[in-house]
């Protein structure tokens, strides 16, 4: 179990910045939610997030006692209750801003496909990890494609496009760690590109209706374009310094919607100016620099495999996000890491934190 | 797994590390340019969305006559509008209000409930009502003025006030000159907006006061107004004339102290009238001057010294230019005659005869001097430049017939300018029609001194032409226009009007311009009478009038001196 040894084998820089992140986070949710709270409460929003935080705290704490090895052998297992969790939303599951994602636990709202891609991460790095040094050829690559494949179209059909394109991110974050055949990663990725009119006509009206105003914001400034143009002008507004804390106007004033959640960098921008949210990005720089590190220093190809994939993760979550809100992503309803308020976001990435922390402190191959 | 496969995982990590650090400067660039290149103009974005104003109107200001008499002022009634965001109990509310205003409290209570950001509940309330309403204090509910114009004189002056449409503009007359400072400027009720058109919490709307524009002194004087409308009435009953114009300046200042012209209108109810009405003849219309015209002439001549008054002219009865033959208005002639005589009897073929050892150069030097051809400044909307043949053009003919006073147009205005740069003794003025711009607090803001343009005839000359004229009302023409004990200086005019191509065998101009007293003038008056039934000779129509009021005007100048 852990001991003082492993304890000091923590990655403290990687502790710390997280703390940093779930701190700051609370404060813009703060801001952002204070005036449109639906409750009496104006700090609701705020206050329920720090509860979880709490939780995700001592959960990750706890899951620190086990070594990630274990996680290989439940791996299958996941898979298939992942399988089975993303088959029940689409028939119990109740819709939330047109799309079916999630299911009511007591008071809790549970978004799967949240949870789905770290499920994802541990079913493919065992799966890699397995076929290690067999990704050669085509036919040895595609069974890892049809793995992935099966729930990134149970996502797509809730509709979330935008988890399923984590799907993608993970799974060609990991296979290329994993040594593919670099021809082959290029064919596959011709091939997408080839393919993408035929994957337009998968799309859902709204889904397109996105891609297009991300090309042009005023085809329809009060409709879909909407987000995109009141966030540009949100951050844009800040400036250098920014407007100061809960002096958002863009923002308090509710002309930009979801600004605790998916739109809460532009909060940021808006507040805490150009420096805030260089602030913000840096601290994910120094995330993101020590999870490549872990998977650099992992004991076995598996740890190796969860950090990349993880990173993986993180790295397209802050991209699509960041980008979405500074208008160079289209919109697809992915929340920024640590920072977006959303119980099941903030726990799928702490555990991945946790797993990475794991991976770093039983780093030392076992020698005695 | 060999070291082989560790290296290529290292390599990929790196790699991987490289792409990392490649989106985030793509999102660090991105920042750069939305906060720091293009940040400007988004604030500009996300102040214009929040920020809605709706604007008070200004009270305008006072237009009054050179002594402070009130010819125009605004009257302020009050207004109740709401803010809807910002009432709280929008049915109590309703109720009180619906109370004092006497309105449906239902109907009251939906305009307050609103998703409007601002809405009138009712307007020009009484004073009372105001007060009442003002006592209850209630958030969300404000007051404000809104203006309506009065001309306490009803058409008194209203080609020179003009009048302003429903939102408070100047839309002729000074109304419209000086618009931009006598509208004052417009304040707001400014109401910040979320995006749901909720008025922002704790934040109250704001009031801007508007600030009250500045009043207008105009030249005119009231009275010598009122003595001019007087007998323009009388002329039109008793002529039956289109039209008739009256001007009345002070010639050393080059100030309009009258000015009017009929038909005229009511500003109070100007929309109840032919805009036929609104025209301001006395600047807007280019006529032939006809024998008024000759003073010109006189001045050219004697400016030039190519007459003397001693010089002696025969006139036949008629004289041939260009194979063209110009008739005296009396039949058989004048016979031989001074110059003084000439203008006296104002003899056209003498006039001919003047003109043509004048000379084409000479005559449109002293056009071109006395400002006829183009406008004379005045700050009114309008004026015309009257027509004048062009230099390049002109032919013999052409000289003989603008000697007296045909074959060119001038407007009223024009004339009388002209004729004051003779009464002032050669000095050409623009002629002026405010005195001074005052704010609310009745400070100075502005002044209008007289503004000397160039000096044309000299002294002595002005001086000799002023006897000459005097001459005319004491022995020849102008005899109508003579007050006795009075030095009055004058010249009629009689012109057929132009109709179609040829002069009109029965439509006239009948005017007369003179000034009192003639040596060191008061004034300077033109009376235009246009297409009068039946007389139809300047002398006859137009010098009786201006006797009239001239005697009046001397009376009243004596007594009130006018500077």
């Amino acid at each position: 179990m852990l001991n003082r040894r492993l304890l000091k084998n923590l990655d403290f820089v990687a502790i710390f910045v997280t703390l940093l992140l779930l701190a700051i986070s609370l404060v813009f949710i703060g801001s952002a939610t204070h005036i449109n709270t639906p409750s009496e409460d104006r700090y609701w929003y705020v206050q329920r997030q720090g509860l979880f935080t709490l939780f995700n705290i001592i959960l990750v704490y706890f899951t620190l006692n086990f070594d990630y090895k274990i996680l290989s052998r439940f791996a299958n297992a996941l898979y298939v209750i992942n399988l089975v969790m993303l088959l029940a939303v689409m028939f119990v599951g109740h819709s939330a801003l047109g799309a079916q994602r999630w299911i009511q636990i007591g008071p809790v709202s549970l978004q799967p496909s949240e949870f789905s891609k770290i499920i994802m991460i541990i079913a493919l790095a065992n799966m890699l990890d397995h076929r290690w040094g067999q990704l050669r050829t085509l036919r040895e690559v595609l069974p890892v494609f049809v793995y992935v494949g099966i729930p990134f179209l149970l996502v797509l059909k809730q509709p979330d496009l935008g988890t399923s394109l984590v799907f993608m991110a993970i799974l060609f974050g990991m296979i290329y760690v994993a040594g593919i055949n670099t021809k082959i990663l290029m064919g596959i990725f011709a091939a997408g590109i080839a393919f993408m009119p035929i994957f337009w006509h998968f799309l859902k009206d709204y889904q397109k209706m996105r891609l297009l105003v991300f090309l042009d914001p005023n085809v329809d400034p009060l409709g879909s374009g909407y987000h995109i143009i009141q966030s540009k002008i949100a951050i844009g507004s800040g400036m250098v310094l920014g407007k100061g804390l809960f002096g958002g106007t863009q923002s308090q004033l509710n002309f930009l919607p979801e600004n605790h959640t998916d739109f809460i960098f532009a909060v940021i921008g808006e507040e805490m100016g150009f420096v805030g949210a260089f602030l913000i990005l840096f601290l994910y720089f120094i995330l993101l620099y020590r999870g490549l590190k872990i998977a650099g220093v992992a004991r076995d190809n598996f740890g190796t495999l969860l950090a990349a994939g993880i990173i993986s993760m993180l790295t397209f979550h802050i991209l699509v996000n960041v980008g979405m809100t500074a208008g160079i992503m289209p919109v697809t309803g992915i929340p920024l890491p640590f920072m977006s308020y959303g119980v099941s976001a903030l726990t799928t990435n702490m555990l991945s934190i946790g797993i990475m922390l794991n991976i770093y402190m039983r780093r030392q191959k076992i020698l005695f | 797994m060999g070291s082989a496969s560790h290296v290529t995982i290292r390599k990929r990590v790196t790699l991987f590390f490289f792409f990392v650090v490649l989106v985030l400067m793509g999102l660090f660039g991105r920042l750069v340019y939305l906060q720091l290149y293009r940040s400007s103009w988004l604030l500009e974005n996300a102040v214009y969305q929040r920020v809605r104003d709706i604007p008070v109107e200004a009270k305008r200001g006072r237009i009054l006559d050179r002594n402070g008499k009130e010819l125009a002022v605004s009257v302020t009634s009050d207004s109740v509008y709401a803010i809807p965001a910002e009432i709280k109990n929008a049915e109590q509310t309703a109720a009180k209000l619906a109370a004092i205003l006497n309105l449906d409290p239902e109907k009251l209570k939906d305009k307050l409930t609103k998703r409007q950001a601002f809405i009138w509940l009712k307007r020009r309330i009484s004073a009372e009502n105001s007060r009442l309403i003002q006592q209850l204090n209630i958030t969300g509910i404000g007051i404000t003025q809104e203006n309506s114009r009065v001309y306490p004189n009803g058409s008194t002056a209203c080609h020179v006030l003009g009048f302003t449409g429903i939102d408070s503009q100047g839309l002729d007359g000074v109304e419209l000159t000086f618009d931009s400072t006598i509208k004052g400027k417009p304040g707001s009720i400014i109401v910040e907006y979320d995006a749901r058109g909720r008025e922002i919490p704790a934040v109250q709307h704001r009031y801007i006061s508007p600030q009250t524009g500045n009043d207008i002194y105009l030249t005119i004087d009231l009275v010598i107004q009122q003595i001019i409308e007087r007998e323009l009435d009388k002329v039109i009953i008793e002529t039956q004339a289109k039209s008739a114009s009256i001007l009345v300046m002070q010639p050393y200042t080059g100030e309009v102290l009258a000015l009017a012209n009929r038909p005229d209108y009511d500003p109070n109810r100007f929309a109840e009238y032919s805009p036929k009405n609104w025209r301001n003849g006395a600047i807007s219309n280019s006529y032939e001057p006809g024998s008024t015209f000759k003073i010109v002439t006189c001045a050219a001549a004697l400016g030039e010294n190519v007459v003397k008054t001693t010089d002696r002219f025969f006139d036949p009865g008629q004289i041939e230019v260009q194979k063209r033959h110009i008739h005296c208005w009396k039949h058989g002639g004048h016979g031989s005659q001074s110059f003084v005589e000439v203008v006296q009897n104002s003899c056209n073929v003498g006039f001919v005869n003047i003109g043509l050892k004048l000379g084409a150069t000479n005559f449109y030097k002293y056009f071109d001097l006395l400002g006829l051809g183009k406008v004379t400044g005045i700050d009114l909307p309008g004026e015309a430049k009257g027509l004048l043949i062009p230099f390049e053009k002109v032919k013999l003919i052409n000289i003989a017939t603008m000697s007296i006073g045909q074959s060119i147009a001038v407007t009223p205005l024009q004339l009388i300018n002209a004729v004051c740069t003779v009464a002032n003794g050669g000095e050409y003025l623009r002629p002026q029609i405010v005195r001074e711009i005052r704010d609310k607090d009745n400070r100075i803001i502005k002044n209008f001194d007289r503004d000397v343009k160039r000096h044309v005839l000299a002294p002595t000359v002005a001086s000799t032409l002023k006897g000459v004229l005097e001459n005319v009302v004491e022995k020849g023409t102008g005899k109508n226009a003579f007050i006795p004990g009075q030095h009055i200086a004058g010249k009629t005019g009689t012109a057929q009007k132009v109709d179609s191509g040829g002069y009109s065998p029965n439509k006239y101009v009948a005017s007369f311009i003179g000034f009192a007293p003639a040596e060191k003038p008061k004034f300077v008056m033109l009376v235009v009478i246009d297409e009068p039934v039946g007389l139809y000779y300047g002398g006859q129509i137009a010098a009786p009038v201006f006797a009239s009021a001239a005697k009046d005007l001397l009376q009243y100048l004596k007594l009130s001196q006018v500077n």
